[in-house]
């Protein structure tokens, strides 16, 4: 990606017309604009009305910016809160990602035999649908009859209540770690196995110890890879649904800002233009700071060039 | 003092070891939901229990008692369709952002891919709103259009990789021929760019085929996919793990099957492209 959006592309003749061009683009194209620039600016103005779930479209009444002052003005507690929480889920799980997927990475670096064993195991999580993961933790995780505990039990005097209010949190955290740590781990890797020898070589003949090498080397040269992880994770986790859905509902201090929109809308109250107002304040979320990582990404691989 | 091929040989020892770890972590949630699909309803509240009689009668449940043959069917003609139109979409868009000078291009190209950072919600509702103001929704067509919002920047991005990798002389031939970019595309590039095709396909399978949300409330009834059977077995008795858990076995099979046959581009394709 990065490389796209410095590099121009393969030269092509310039005779070539821009009609031509739009012959090809345009069935991608038009049908996209519909589904995704028709359908936000759609969402934009039902999160201006007080249409309510169930009722016909035309029963809903413009209320301006009414339900965007609800949100932001804590009159909807919730709001906040849920925005606290996807920040921090987000952050958490993005941190832990990275630094478990860079150890991974390394040690799958170093060894000789089997690396290509170890690489397809790692990419089982990633590819199982995750609702189907968010169940089968579920299951593992249960209080009762749950295998975690049962094995936590030999170990320890009380295991804890995994999905009970005060853990579920961390549970949820834990589970896209399980799912997404390999995807992160297997980006480095090839990151790694890019790197130019130069470098190396030339700290090796200065006398550089290993440590060394991987703290002004190796670090410095995977900037770029790593934001790149950083970026998909970062976002992944910001609009995470599936997962927590399963897992509690979004009920027990999990509500994230999907989930908040998902309650307001569709949960019980039908609250759709509270619940639309919510969906475009995380759109925003999503799109400013992954313009954010963006830059940073473009900025790296230019250093990365010079 | 420990000589130092001893030294070596434990350190290689430790990250053995280490790597054996994070090898049952990553696998025995996968193990365990398939020893449980195998496990009667009683035993699968038993954790104790590792060595039983298998059976398969959560399986037969699911065929027998939830008409999961059904919903295997949904997912199967959702995914088939969704997936040869975002190709030829897609393989239109990327030749055409592969193959020509044009000044906004890379903001057409940088526009697809900030769809891939939308949240589902922000697509849920107006979808479900217009789609039953138009009286369409839980009908294939629907899924199938939703599908594309994320489908076509994907197999657009691939294959403008793929595409890119091939070089121009080929084509120039034709061209010189006679033949028209189109005829071009399709008697020259897309013959070459064949693995790029089915491993675009397969991670197009993947992402379509475990997609949650939108099926969720676009797919309410008689379109049912297999992700989103999962909530009729959450009865008021408690989860019914032996199906669920059979159920997932069914869900993601396919999906690993496809995998495996896209090992090779799996992080290519989860990264858009951006790492080959």
């Amino acid at each position: 990606m990065g490389e796209h959006i410095l590099k121009p592309a393969v030269s092509a003749p310039r005779s070539r017309t821009t009609l031509e061009f739009w012959g090809f683009v345009a069935p991608a194209v038009i049908p996209l604009i519909l589904l995704t620039i028709g359908t936000l600016v759609f969402l934009y103005w039902v999160s201006m009305t007080n249409y309510d779930l169930g009722t016909p479209l035309s029963s809903a009444h413009f209320v301006g910016l009414e339900n965007y002052a609800r949100l932001i003005s804590g009159k909807d507690p919730e709001f906040w809160k849920s925005v606290r929480l996807t920040l921090t889920m987000s952050l958490t799980a993005t941190f832990a990602e990275l630094l478990l997927g860079l150890l991974i990475a390394l040690l799958l670096e170093s060894i000789q035999r089997g690396k290509g064993f170890f690489l397809s195991v790692l990419m089982l999580p990633m590819v199982v649908t995750p609702v189907i993961v968010g169940l089968v933790w579920k299951l593992m995780l249960n209080s009762e009859h749950g295998v975690i505990n049962w094995l936590l039990a030999r170990l320890v005097q009380d295991p804890p209540v995994w999905l009970g209010p005060n853990l579920s949190f961390t549970s949820v955290v834990l589970v896209d770690i399980w799912q997404w740590t390999p995807f992160v781990a297997l980006i480095i890797l090839s990151g790694l196995a890019s790197l130019p020898v130069e470098p190396f070589e030339a700290a090796a003949i200065d006398g550089a110890s290993p440590s060394q090498i991987f703290w002004f080397v190796t670090l410095p040269l995977l900037e770029p890879i790593i934001i790149l992880a950083v970026l998909f994770r970062l976002i992944d986790v910001l609009k995470v649904f599936d997962i927590i859905f399963v897992i509690t509902g979004g009920g027990l201090s999990t509500e994230t800002l999907s989930l908040h929109a998902y309650r307001l809308g569709f949960g019980g109250p039908g609250w759709i233009g509270r619940a639309s107002a919510t969906s475009v304040v995380l759109a925003f979320l999503t799109i400013f700071i992954s313009s954010l990582v963006i830059r940073q990404l473009q900025r790296s691989y230019r250093e990365r060039r010079t | 003092m420990i000589s130092p091929t001893w030294r070596r040989k434990s350190i290689s020892l430790i990250r053995y070891f280490l790597l054996g770890v994070i090898l049952i972590i990553t696998t025995f949630p996968i193990y365990y939901m398939v020893m449980t699909s195998i496990k009667t309803p009683l035993q699968t509240y038993d954790p104790a229990i590792w060595i039983f009689r298998p059976t398969f009668e959560n399986y037969l449940s699911l065929f027998e008692n939830y008409r999961i043959a059904r919903n295997l069917l949904n997912s199967a003609i959702i995914t088939v369709f969704s997936v040869l139109s975002s190709l030829a979409l897609g393989g239109l868009a990327a030749y055409g952002l592969a193959k020509y000078e044009f000044q906004s291009k890379e903001t057409i190209a940088g526009w697809m891919l900030s769809i891939r950072f939308l949240p589902a919600m922000v697509g849920v509702i107006p979808l479900f709103l217009i789609a039953n103001a138009l009286g369409v929704i839980d009908t294939y067509g629907l899924l199938i259009a939703a599908y594309l919002t994320f489908n076509v920047p994907f197999a657009t991005w691939m294959l403008r990789g793929f595409f890119e990798e091939i070089p121009g002389e080929l084509e120039e031939a034709a061209l010189v021929d006679g033949a028209s970019r189109l005829q071009a595309l399709v008697r020259v590039v897309v013959p070459l760019a064949g693995p790029g095709f089915f491993a675009t396909a397969a991670l197009l399978i993947i992402q379509t085929w475990n997609e949650f949300a939108l099926a969720l409330f676009l797919a309410t009834n008689n379109v049912r996919t297999m992700p989103t059977v999962t909530s009729q077995f959450q009865t008021v008795r408690g989860v019914l793990w032996g199906e669920m858990t059979a159920l997932g076995v069914l869900t993601t099979l396919p999906v690993l099957i496809f995998a495996l046959l896209a090992r090779k581009y799996l992080i290519r394709g989860l990264t858009f492209g951006a790492l080959k």
